[in-house]
C-alpha cells in the first residue's frame, strides 16, 4: 500500500508538515492536534517527521477494547471510528512508535488518514523528507531496533 | 475571533508582580501589521524615549506578527523591542527558531515586560495560565543549562527565550537566545531584559493560529514555495552553504571587513568560507519554524583541536565578527567562539567587532600597559585565544577591561580617547559589508534606526548580487537614496508580518502582502503595504528623535568617509555620504535635521 515514508536525514525540523496537516484536519494551524510530528532534538542534532505506519499487524487495532480501530480492506489504511472510541488511550500505549495521536478537544484517538490519498504533509515538504510511496514498511524488528537506537523510521 | 493575530497581549509588571491580559489594539495592528511595527507603536505610546534603557521605565516587548505560527514560508519569527542599552535608540531584534510560534499557539501576539523585578524571575506561560516564578536557581547559568532546567520543571515541549550571563550583567551587547542557538541578537536587548531581572520566558501553547481565508492562503503558500525552491539564493546558496556562502564573494571583491575594517580582504578567507564549513564541520542544515530555506548550520568541531563542541552556526556575520574582523582564520576557533556567544548570549556581530576595536586600540598603543597586563592573553589581531578570552571577560564583566568590553565598541574606544576607531553607527557595530565598496550599504548603515545594521536596507542585493545587467554600480552614489528608502520600507513591512527577511530573496512584496491579506482578512494594496512600511520606518524615527538622536547621528566613522580602501575590486573608494544623505532626507520628506515634516506625518497618518 502507499504510505508516508519519512527520510529523517533530509529533515530540517521546520514543522511545515505539521502546519499542513493541521490546516487540513482542523482548518487552522494547531500543532498540538496534528497527526504527524516533528522531532527537533537540538542537542542530539536529530530531526525527523514521523507518522502512522498503518502496520500490517497493528498493535493499536488489536488492543482497542471497543473495536474502534479498523483496517480499510481496500487501501489497507488503519483508522479510528470516533463514535466508537472512548478515549482510553490503550492504542497510544500499544503503539511502539508513538504515532497514535489523541485529540485534545474531542478526546478520541486519531492517526494519519493519508488525506484520502493526497497527503498534505508530503506536498509541502520542500526538502523531500516525506514521500508518498508504495513501500512495504520495514520489518517490525528492524523498526524496533532503529527506534531504540535513536534512528527514526 | 481574529485571524492572523491572536488578538491578545500579555502584560507583566515586574515591580508589582502583576499579570494582565488585554485585547490587542486592533486599530494599531492594522496600521502597523505586527512584530516590529506594532511593538514600536506600543513602545512609542507607552515609554518616554529619554528614559534610562536599563531602568524600570524602559519596557521590553516580545512581539510576533500575523504570519507567525502559520505555514507561510518562514512564518516563525518574533522580535524583541525596547529602548536600546547600546544605542539609546529604538531596538528591534528579530529571531527565528520555535519560540515565536509557540507564543501564538498559547494565545498571545505580544508579551510586554514592564517595571523591574526585585529578584531574578522567569515567566511561565502555558496557554491561559501565566506565572511569575523564582529564577534564582538558574541565575548565572548559560542559556543551554537554563533551557534544560526550565523545560524540566515546566513542560518538556516548552520553548524558552532568555538571557545568559551577559544579559544578567547588563553587558550592552547581550542578546536574547531562544531554542539554544537562535538569537534576537542586536542592540543589547538582552541587557534590557537582564535589567528587569527576567531570566527567561518559557512558553507552551496548544491553541490554534487561524487565517481568514485558508483556501487562498494555501494557494499563495504553495505558489511561494515553488518560487523559493527555484530561487538560486534561497535554495542553492542559503540552503546549500548557509549565509557563509557570502564569504568567498565579499572577500573576492574586497569588502569582507578585516582587522577592524583596516582591510577588505582576508588572507584566511578560504579556510572560513561556506565551502570550508560544508567540507569540515557541517553535520546537517536546519530550518526555523515553517522555513523552506534551511540556512542554519548544525556543526561540530571534529578531529584534534584545542577547541571542542557542537551547536549551530556560524553565520556569515559571525565569521566576520569573531573571524576576519579580528584577523582570526581558524574555523574551529570561530565555531567555538560562536557556541560561547550563544551560551553567554552576546551578539556575535557586536561582540566580535568590539574585540576587533580593542585589538586595534592595543596594537596602536592606545591602551596603557597596566590595563593590558591584567589580561591572560596577548590582545592582537589573529590571536584566537584573545577573542575567546575577551568573550568571557565581556559576558561576566571581569576586571576593568572586561567591564569596558561589556560596554561595546563605541564606549570602549571613547574611553581610550580614540572614538574614531569604533566601526559603527549610533554606537552599534557595523555588520560584515565594508560600505566603501557598496555605498548604498553606507547610507543604509548611517540611517538605520537601530544603529548600523545590514538588514534594515540590504542594498547588497542590488549593488552586488543582482544579475550584472540589473546591478546598480556599487561604487556610485547615484540612485542609492531611493533604493535604500524602498528597501528599508519593504523590510519594515516584512519584519512586522512575522516572516524572515531572507524569504524576500525569492518572494516579491506582492506575495508577502497577499499572505498578510489572506491571513488577516485585510485588503491592503501593494501601495498600502509599502506605505505601511514607510509609516513603521517613520515612527521608529520619531522615537529616536524623542530620544535625542538626529542628523548628527546619521553618519559613518571617519575611516569610511576619508580613508580609501585598499586591495580587492575597490581600491581608492570612500563613502561620499553627505550628498546621499541629503537626497535621502528629501525623498523621505524629512527636513534638514532629519525630522519628518508635518506633511510627511500627515501623509503617513502619524500627525
Amino acid at each position: 500500500m502507499k504510505l508516508i515514508v519519512s527520510h529523517p536525514e533530509k529533515c530540517v525540523a521546520c514543522h511545515l508538515c505539521e502546519g499542513a496537516c493541521s490546516l487540513r484536519h482542523e482548518g487552522a494551524f494547531v500543532p498540538a492536534k496534528t497527526r504527524i510530528w516533528v522531532l527537533d532534538l537540538v542537542d542530539e542534532q536529530v530531526y525527523g517527521a514521523f507518522t502512522c505506519f498503518h502496520c500490517p499487524d497493528a498493535p493499536c487495532l488489536t488492543n482497542c477494547p471497543t473495536y474502534a480501530i479498523s483496517r480499510d480492506p481496500e487501501t489497507g489504511r488503519v483508522y479510528v471510528r470516533e463514535e466508537k472510541c472512548i478515549g482510553c488511550k490503550m492504542c497510544l500505549v500499544a503503539c511502539p512508535f508513538g504515532v497514535m495521536g489523541y485529540h485534545l478537544d474531542k478526546h478520541v484517538a486519531q492517526n494519519c488518514d493519508l488525506c484520502e490519498g493526497d497527503p498534505q504533509c508530503v506536498k509541502i515538504c520542500i526538502y523531500g523528507a516525506l514521500e508518498y510511496a508504495d513501500k512495504e514498511p520495514l520489518p517490525w524488528a528492524t523498526r524496533m531496533e532503529r527506534a531504540e537506537s535513536g534512528i527514526l523510521v | 475571533m481574529t485571524s492572523g493575530w491572536a488578538g491578545q497581549v500579555l502584560r507583566v509588571n515586574l515591580t508589582r508582580g502583576e499579570i494582565t491580559k488585554e485585547p490587542l489594539r486592533m486599530d494599531w495592528a492594522r496600521a502597523y501589521i505586527g512584530g516590529r511595527g506594532l511593538g514600536t507603536k506600543y513602545l512609542y505610546e507607552e515609554i518616554d524615549p529619554r528614559c534610562d534603557p536599563l531602568g524600570p521605565s524602559n519596557k521590553v516587548i516580545f512581539a510576533t506578527g500575523p504570519l507567525t505560527g502559520t505555514y507561510a514560508p518562514t512564518g516563525g519569527r518574533y522580535m524583541v523591542l525596547c529602548k536600546s542599552p547600546l544605542t539609546d535608540a529604538i531596538a528591534c531584534s528579530n529571531s527565528g527558531g520555535y519560540w515565536g510560534p509557540e507564543l501564538k499557539f498559547a494565545g498571545y501576539d505580544m508579551v510586554i515586560l514592564e517595571g523591574q523585578s526585585p529578584r531574578p524571575v522567569y515567566i511561565w506561560i502555558h496557554n491561559d495560565h501565566v506565572e511569575i516564578r523564582d529564577a534564582s536557581h538558574v541565575w548565572g547559568k548559560t542559556t543551554a543549562e537554563t533551557e534544560d532546567i526550565l523545560r524540566a520543571e515546566t513542560d518538556p515541549q516548552a520553548r524558552v527565550a532568555g538571557i545568559g550571563p551577559a544579559g544578567e550583567n547588563m553587558c550592552r551587547v547581550a542578546c536574547v537566545i531562544n531554542d539554544k542557538s537562535r538569537a534576537a541578537g542586536r542592540s543589547g536587548v538582552g541587557a534590557a531584559m537582564g535589567a528587569k531581572r527576567v531570566k527567561a520566558i518559557v512558553v507552551r501553547g496548544t491553541g490554534a493560529v487561524r487565517v481568514a481565508d485558508p483556501v487562498r492562503f494555501s494557494q499563495v503558500v504553495m505558489d511561494s514555495l515553488q518560487i523559493v525552491a527555484q530561487s538560486p539564493v534561497t535554495s542553492a546558496a542559503l540552503r546549500g552553504l548557509g549565509t557563509a556562502s557570502t564569504v568567498g564573494f565579499t572577500n573576492a571583491v574586497g569588502i569582507l571587513p578585516t582587522r577592524n575594517f583596516q582591510q577588505g580582504q582576508f588572507e584566511g578567507a578560504n579556510a572560513i568560507s561556506g565551502q570550508a564549513i560544508a567540507q569540515s564541520v557541517l553535520v546537517r542544515n536546519k530550518g526555523c519554524y515553517s522555513c523552506p530555506i534551511g540556512c542554519a548550520r548544525v556543526t561540530e568541531i571534529k578531529g584534534p583541536s584545542k577547541w571542542q563542541g557542537k551547536g549551530e552556526g556560524p553565520e556569515y556575520e559571525t565569521i566576520f565578527g569573531v573571524g576576519s574582523d579580528c584577523g582570526v582564520g581558524d574555523l574551529n576557533a570561530i565555531l567555538y567562539a560562536n557556541y560561547l556567544c550563544n551560551l553567554y548570549a552576546v551578539d556575535t556581530i557586536s561582540a566580535g567587532a568590539t574585540i576587533a576595536t580593542a585589538m586595534e586600540l592595543a596594537e596602536k598603543g592606545y591602551i596603557p600597559e597596566e590595563d593590558l597586563a591584567e589580561l591572560p592573553f596577548e590582545l592582537k589581531f589573529g590571536n584566537a585565544d584573545a577573542v575567546i578570552g575577551c568573550l568571557e571577560l565581556m559576558a561576566y564583566r571581569r576586571g576593568k577591561f572586561g567591564n569596558l568590553l561589556a560596554e561595546g565598541g563605541y564606549r570602549l574606544a571613547e574611553y581610550y580617547g580614540h572614538p574614531e576607531l569604533f566601526m559603527g553607527v549610533k554606537k552599534q557595530e557595523f555588520a560584515a559589508y565594508d560600505p566603501r565598496g557598496a555605498k548604498g550599504m553606507g547610507l543604509g548603515y548611517a540611517t538605520s534606526n537601530r544603529g548600523a545594521c545590514h538588514l534594515r536596507g540590504y542594498s547588497m542585493s542590488v549593488e552586488w548580487f543582482a544579475p550584472p545587467d540589473q546591478r546598480l554600480d556599487p561604487f556610485s552614489i547615484e540612485g542609492k537614496a531611493a533604493v535604500q528608502k524602498m528597501l528599508q520600507d519593504a523590510a519594515a513591512s516584512v519584519d512586522s508580518s512575522g516572516v524572515c527577511t531572507f524569504v524576500t530573496f525569492a518572494l516579491t512584496p506582492d506575495k508577502i502582502c497577499a499572505l498578510y491579506n489572506a491571513a488577516t482578512g485585510e485588503t491592503l494594496t501593494l501601495e498600502d503595504w509599502a506605505l505601511t512600511g514607510e509609516r513603521i520606518w517613520n515612527i521608529e524615527r520619531l522615537f529616536n528623535i524623542g530620544a535625542g538622536l538626529g542628523r548628527k547621528d546619521d553618519t559613518l566613522p571617519p575611516r569610511m568617509l576619508n580613508e580609501p580602501l585598499t586591495g580587492g575590486a575597490v581600491p581608492g573608494q570612500v563613502v561620499e555620504l553627505e550628498p546621499m544623505l541629503e537626497e535621502y532626507y528629501r525623498l523621505r520628506g524629512w527636513d534638514e535635521e532629519g525630522r519628518p515634516t508635518q506633511e510627511t506625518l500627515a501623509r503617513l497618518g502619524l500627525a
